[in-house]
């Protein structure tokens, strides 16, 4: 049977109670950074809280299938429901166009399933709260769905407009820019806003930027160009109350840069296709009905310590909840010969990595 | 399948959403990718003449063969290429590609009033201009209003060859979000090209039909050269990738036969290995509740440290004194801690407080009846 939540170490430190108050959308991370969600209540929990404000978040991406933009369409509209001013970037001719795509909250309704179905002799236990006198707060209301830090995003509901028409969405197109200075500019004058010299943590901005070296971009064969456009912006982000994302496809670029821009990422995630209809997939796997594709984390950023952060694991299924809800899920798997055949190249397992376990920590 | 390739390609794009796009993709291994092209080419136009596609018009752009070639090829498949109402279109960039002939007699390259059918174009180079024909063309084919028509590239190999890949990739994403355009397929000779080339035609393209010999060898070059059966020939895999709109991939391989008439489909005979590497998607996970052949004969002979041996000698638990036999037969010193035999596979384990003076009613082992 297939569990219908992530699993939770008994270690995992519980940040959930550490809300910051100034914002509902800043969450205070351990050694002094601060959270911002993803959009994905499971990968907040994944990433341990979220993405680090000033981190550069890399995606890779499966020719062959779409979920970065599952990825990016959450991360975007939560930080719209949040005010939080948006870039984005796309090599497509009008990237506003995008913004219609964007999830909405979904209703209080739909969310109520999403918890475990009691059972009715638990109905006795519930009343001990008339005992305890306090009042109790429910944590998951979808009352003020903006003051949550991670709303839950209904694939199929558009985000209202009134949302990004306001002035904190800015798109750019790289369709025709011969090299990427127009993008780098743009960039650096709206990290300017947000730069942490002025103290207080009190608004938070987000760059997208799709499909980084897709093939029809001009610049696309210039990969010391790509290279050094990414450095300049991870070291821009740094010093700034920004996260950037930044999604790319590794396939369509030479082995050596696609490293590189691995290397350079401060949380790597990667998308990955499954076949259709596969029954070798069907056995090995419970769940697999469901799932559209499998997320990878390779990395998880680590500001301001040397410590490394060790996941359990690393590979999760990709499952849209109702076809609306994006969610992640362990993978629960029929036990295999594990001294059979090799791993693919990016996949990292549950104890053992590969080789590129150069990125494990 | 075949089929369902023909069948996406007749059904088109949706409102607000990319073209379905086609690449075939053969090598010298098994160099029939014009026959699964043409018989593609063959179908959509079937279709589009009975009305039940989606487009109404056919643009081919011919790169590789001449155009009168593909007039041959549907007339003799029956399809009627003269009918009155115009559904076909060929752009001729096989006669004069790079304009050379126009160098001495300077004629520009508008289309040929005459011809309804055909027209000329003489800067395959510019692949912005041929963009911009074939929307123009295809849009004089069909009309102003919504209805669509459909692109056939002869071969994308040419069209690499003479520009880069950079401007193919960025005429494949025009045209798939092109609004009349209903579906796209093209052929692509995937030796000819570097890796990435044919990487970035396969990440603009929402559906791979690769055409394979039945068993690839590891030189390219000798699987054609030493191949002794003829059937082996005309004969091999189809195997389509196609990205559905979910996100997973359609993976299905059949046989396909050439013959005189033209290509046929037919579902995988043998039970071949058509395993996918799928079990590398996921991790390997590290139990295993299966014993190998050797495991269980290494099993039966592990020696258990409390039962009977049966051996015919008594029964000795060792406690950490040693015995005046074995310290003579004992070459090396005593050290303390625990020390595996290699011999016999047992842990021989010596008591820090070996050279104390054993109380034998304090000894717990003495009392065990074995």
């Amino acid at each position: 049977m297939a569990t219908t939540g992530t699993r939770v170490s008994s270690f995992s430190p519980n940040l959930s109670s550490v809300k910051s108050s100034q914002h509902p959308g800043l969450k205070n991370g351990p050694n002094g950074t601060t959270f911002i969600s993803s959009g994905i209540s499971d990968l907040d929990k994944i990433l341990g809280g979220g993405f680090t404000l000033g981190s550069l978040v890399m995606i890779m991406e499966d020719a062959e299938a779409p979920h970065h933009m599952l990825l990016l369409r959450n991360f975007m509209s939560q930080g719209l429901l949040h005010r939080q001013p948006l870039l984005y970037s796309s090599p497509s001719k009008d990237p506003r166009g995008f913004l219609g795509t964007l999830p909405s909250p979904g209703s209080s309704k739909d969310d109520i399933a999403r918890e475990p179905s009691h059972e009715k002799d638990l109905r006795i236990a519930w009343q001990y709260k008339k005992y305890f006198g306090e009042p109790q707060l429910n944590i998951n209301s979808n009352n003020g769905g903006q003051h949550d830090y991670c709303n839950d995003l209904d694939l199929r509901k558009p985000l209202e407009r009134h949302f990004f028409t306001s002035n904190n969405v800015n798109c750019v197109s790289i369709q025709n820019s011969p090299n990427l200075d127009v993008l780098k500019d743009r960039c650096a004058e709206f990290l300017a806003q947000f730069s942490r010299n002025e103290g207080g943590s009190s608004s938070a901005g987000r760059i997208a930027i799709q499909s980084f070296c897709s093939p029809q971009c001009k610049y696309s064969d210039m990969e010391w160009h790509m290279l050094s456009f990414i450095r300049s912006l991870k070291g821009m982000a740094r010093s700034s109350n920004v996260v950037i994302v930044v999604t790319f496809p590794p396939s369509l670029l030479s082995p050596s840069c696609s490293k590189r821009l691995q290397h350079m990422a401060d949380t790597l995630l990667s998308v990955r296709a499954i076949p259709d209809e596969d029954k070798e997939l069907a056995k090995l796997l419970t769940g697999y009905q469901d799932m559209v594709g499998l997320l990878n984390v390779h990395k998880v950023a680590r500001l301001n310590t040397q410590v490394p952060v060790i996941l359990e694991a690393t590979t999760f299924s990709i499952k849209l909840q109702k076809r609306r809800y994006l969610v992640f899920e362990c993978l629960n798997q029929a036990p295999v010969d594990g001294s059979g055949g090799s791993s693919y190249g990016n996949s990292d397992g549950c104890s053992r990595s590969t080789k590129a376990g150069s990125l494990d920590f | 399948m075949a089929e369902s390739v023909c069948r996406s390609l007749r059904d088109g794009a949706l409102e607000g959403e990319l073209a379905p796009t086609l690449t075939i993709k053969d090598s010298l291994a098994s160099p029939f990718g014009f026959n699964v092209f043409s018989h593609i080419l063959v179908q959509l136009s079937s279709q589009i003449v009975a009305g039940k596609s989606q487009s109404q018009g056919i643009m081919i752009v011919a790169l590789s063969r001449s155009p009168s070639s593909y007039i041959d090829l549907l007339k003799t498949s029956g399809v009627d290429v003269e009918s009155s109402k115009k559904w076909i279109h060929i752009l001729d960039c096989y006669t004069d590609p790079l304009g050379w002939k126009d160098k001495r007699r300077k004629s520009g390259d508008i289309t040929d009033p005459s011809n309804q059918i055909l027209s000329s174009y003489k800067t395959v180079k510019d692949v912005n201009k041929l963009f911009s024909v074939i929307c123009d063309l295809g849009r004089g084919l069909v009309g102003e209003s919504k209805s669509r028509f459909c692109v056939a590239i002869d071969s994308l190999s040419e069209l690499l060859r003479h520009s880069s890949v950079q401007s193919v990739a960025s005429l494949l994403s025009n045209l798939r979000s092109h609004e009349q355009i209903s579906c796209i397929f093209g052929l692509l000779h995937s030796d000819l090209h570097e890796e990435r080339a044919v990487a970035v035609v396969e990440y603009t393209s929402s559906m791979v039909a690769s055409v394979d010999p039945f068993h690839h060898s590891v030189d390219g070059q000798g699987s054609y050269l030493g191949n002794s059966s003829r059937q082996n020939l005309t004969k091999g895999k189809f195997n389509v990738r196609c990205k559905r709109r979910n996100g997973r991939v359609r993976v299905t391989c059949e046989e396909f036969r050439v013959e005189p008439s033209g290509i046929s489909f037919a579902p995988v005979s043998s039970v071949d290995g058509a395993a996918v590497a799928v079990a590398g998607l996921i991790p390997k996970v590290q139990f295993n509740l299966q014993l190998s052949e050797k495991e269980r004969v290494d099993r039966s002979r592990v020696v258990l440290p409390f039962e009977h041996q049966g051996n015919g000698k008594p029964i000795q638990i060792y406690d950490g004194r040693r015995s005046l036999e074995d310290s003579k037969n004992e070459a090396t010193p005593i050290s303390g801690g625990k020390k595996e035999d290699s011999g016999r596979g047992e842990i021989i384990y010596y008591r820090d407080s070996d050279d104390e003076m054993l109380d034998s009613d304090e000894d717990p082992d003495d009392d065990l009846d074995i």
